[in-house]
């Protein structure tokens, strides 16, 4: 494979982000408006990046992470709602969830809390294997994807962060060169 | 006293420093918990029996008002008005049975507390740790009022008042008030007070949360503040019958009891008591108008008023039971507050199991049918709908039951299974099935035992502190 990071990273111009401090709203918006982007730009958009006060990356927030904020939410208007760490089963907490939401905190509460969340509070800060320089080649950035279980690589220039290497991207580009290689034979 | 302060900030760095991934700092709950000159006010002491291995020793440590029975060491600790109970813990050449495992005890098994403050703390029973059968330790732990270290070694936890540890070995957790754990094994677990939870894994878990708004009235602690509630009101109303047994050298029992049954010097018993044959009190029980049936039990901190126990009757450590009527083989759980009133007196059918740390607190005559487990905060009957089951139905579960804030999951049948096994086993301990010959327990062992008392250095840098004491046959 002949591409390398900077091949097919999105640039981080291009990218949804917030400044440290934002709502979890503001950052739903700040996504919502890099989505309405897509159909120029072409692409799609799944987290925000975080950005401190110098203008550099300091998180991301994933769809996933959206998701447990609501979780969190949820426990924080029912203290007693944290049964994850007691050991039961999936099935048993959502059957047990699901029937004290019946009779106790709406999804209306549970989504007024979250919004208000600040972003910091649940954003993943990048661990030393999810940087990658940009003139790394492909099959480097499928190591730190897999072997980290990353949903994307933040993609650097010297101390600077340039663009988001994203495993759909790469995965779409490892598609495409078996195919190439394999018709050719 | 200045070496008493210095142990005291000790235990609660190595507190601090072990629970240090909750973010949780103890300093302000403990610091002004008890005042120093407590700390010097009473006497300790232990029991000598010819039935309990004996090896005491106490090095750099305060042990104002606490009883000792059985093999124990304390070490840089300091330990006020608390139980350590070693009359259940292994000997040498038993058996341990852990899962798979028949573990051989090669020496008696010890309990040893290292650099922990404990208050008001029960410790009994013995080491579940497969990994460590011949030693109970209890190290860098702090214990708050009447709660109950129940087989459970600890390291680097904290445990709110009237919190009961069981059957479990724990690692850096943070336990809340009136919270009840048997989980076999927890680690770095920061529980929230009137937690319940049950736990064998692959078997069954059961979990019950009281409400925060509903507990707060019972048991409330909190930064800077002594623990407050209903709870220790109860237990403030109360002292002073302790004290004159605890002043006293010589004391007769104010009832008669028969030759099989065992009343604690360190008991107190009010008039119109009635005691049955094998009946066990333990130390710091409260009995007042208390009619107790052949093999009924009350553990340490367990307080009957006005109240009438069939037989064969298990009151576990720190339960109270007021203005009820228990039919036999009643079980109620540790620390367990049931409340009648005069009016409005509790009936609790034959068979049934109050979970650990159940209240029932009424005003309302109220009835708990046969054969029903109960659990959480009962009030009245609207309550008990949806905080009680049928054993008969719970052992028909095969996965998932929610009831309010209860959720189980595993087999209701083990659940049960296991909670009569215990029971039985508790009975079988207390010697509640004793026969004249065979099935000797706690109640028949536990009769011919002398106390003596230890004190601390009276005044110095050293005030407060015993000096290095080993006390071997």
């Amino acid at each position: 494979m002949k591409y390398l990071a900077k091949d097919l990273m999105v640039p981080i111009a291009e990218y949804a982000t917030v400044s440290k401090g934002a709502t979890l709203l503001e950052s739903l918006l700040a996504l919502e408006k890099a989505q309405e982007e897509f159909t120029r730009t072409g692409y799609s958009h799944r987290a925000v990046l975080i950005l401190d006060k110098k203008k550099r990356v300091m998180g991301k927030l994933s769809q996933l992470d959206f998701l447990r904020v609501l979780e969190h939410a949820d426990e924080q208007i029912d203290r007693n709602n944290d049964i994850g760490k007691f050991g039961f089963s999936p099935m048993a907490i959502v059957r047990h969830r699901g029937k004290k939401r019946g009779k106790g905190v709406s999804m209306g509460e549970i989504l007024s809390t979250a919004a208000n969340f600040k972003v910091e509070d649940f954003m993943q800060s990048p661990s030393e294997g999810e940087y990658i320089e940009e003139d790394t080649p492909i099959d480097t950035a499928v190591h730190q994807l897999t072997a980290g279980l990353h949903l994307s690589l933040l993609v650097t220039k010297g101390r600077e962060i340039v663009g988001v290497l994203r495993m759909a991207d790469v995965f779409a580009a490892v598609f495409h060169s078996m195919k190439e290689s394999e018709s050719r034979q | 006293m200045k070496e008493l302060e210095k142990l005291f900030n000790r235990i609660v760095q190595r507190c601090n420093i072990n629970l240090r991934e909750l973010t949780h700092n103890v300093t302000p709950f403990v610091q002004d918990i008890v005042a120093p000159d407590q700390m010097t006010k009473f006497y300790a002491f232990y029991g000598i029996t010819p039935h309990h291995p004996l090896n005491f020793q106490f090095r750099h440590s305060n042990l104002s008002g606490s009883y000792f029975l059985g093999k124990c060491q304390v070490t840089n600790s300091l330990l006020y008005k608390s139980d350590i109970r070693g009359d259940e813990l292994k000997k040498k050449g038993d058996l341990f049975r852990y899962q798979g495992f028949e573990i051989p005890i090669t020496r008696d098994e010890e309990i040893r507390i290292e650099d922990s403050l404990l208050i008001k703390t029960l410790v009994h029973n013995y080491s579940h740790d497969p990994e460590m059968p011949e030693k109970f330790f209890i190290r860098d732990t702090i214990s708050t009022h009447y709660a109950n270290i129940h087989g459970s070694p600890c390291g680097g936890s904290f445990l709110g008042p009237f919190s009961t540890v069981d059957l479990t070995t724990m690692h850096d957790c943070l336990i809340g008030a009136f919270s009840y754990i048997q989980a076999g094994e927890v680690t770095h677990l920061k529980i929230n007070p009137g937690t319940v939870w049950v736990r064998k894994p692959e078997a069954f878990n059961f979990l019950y949360r009281y409400p925060f708004e509903r507990l707060t009235p019972y048991i409330r602690f909190d930064a800077g503040a002594q623990p407050k509630g209903i709870f220790i009101d109860f237990m403030e109303n109360y002292k002073e019958a302790f004290q004159r047994i605890f002043n006293v050298v010589n004391i007769e029992p104010s009832v008669s009891i028969p030759e099989n049954a065992s009343l604690d010097r360190f008991s107190v018993i009010k008039p119109k008591t009635r005691i049955g044959e094998n009946v066990l009190v333990a130390q710091r029980a409260y009995l007042q108008n208390a009619w107790l049936g052949k093999g009924a039990n009350v553990q340490e901190n367990g307080y009957i008023i006005n109240s009438r126990l069939e037989g064969f009757d298990i009151t576990a450590h720190g339960a109270k039971i007021i203005e009820a009527d228990l039919d036999k083989n009643v079980f109620v759980g540790f620390n367990s507050f049931l409340r009648g009133r005069p009016e409005s007196r509790l009936n609790i059918g034959r068979g049934s199991i109050i979970m650990p740390h159940t209240i029932v607190d009424i005003h309302e005559p109220l009835t708990i049918p046969e054969g029903h487990l109960v659990w959480g905060l009962v009030t009245d009957a609207k309550d008990l709908e949806t905080h009680c089951i049928s054993l008969e139905n719970l052992s028909k579960v095969k996965n998932v039951l929610s009831m309010g804030n209860m959720v189980f999951e595993g087999s209701g049948a083990d659940f049960v299974w296991a909670f009569r096994q215990r029971i039985h086993h508790i009975l079988e301990e207390n010697g509640a099935f004793f026969d004249g010959n065979s099935k000797e327990g706690h109640a028949q062992r536990n009769q011919n035992i002398s106390f003596n008392t230890i004190q601390p250095y009276p005044k110095g840098d050293k005030e407060g502190l015993y000096p290095t004491i080993i006390i071997q046959p």
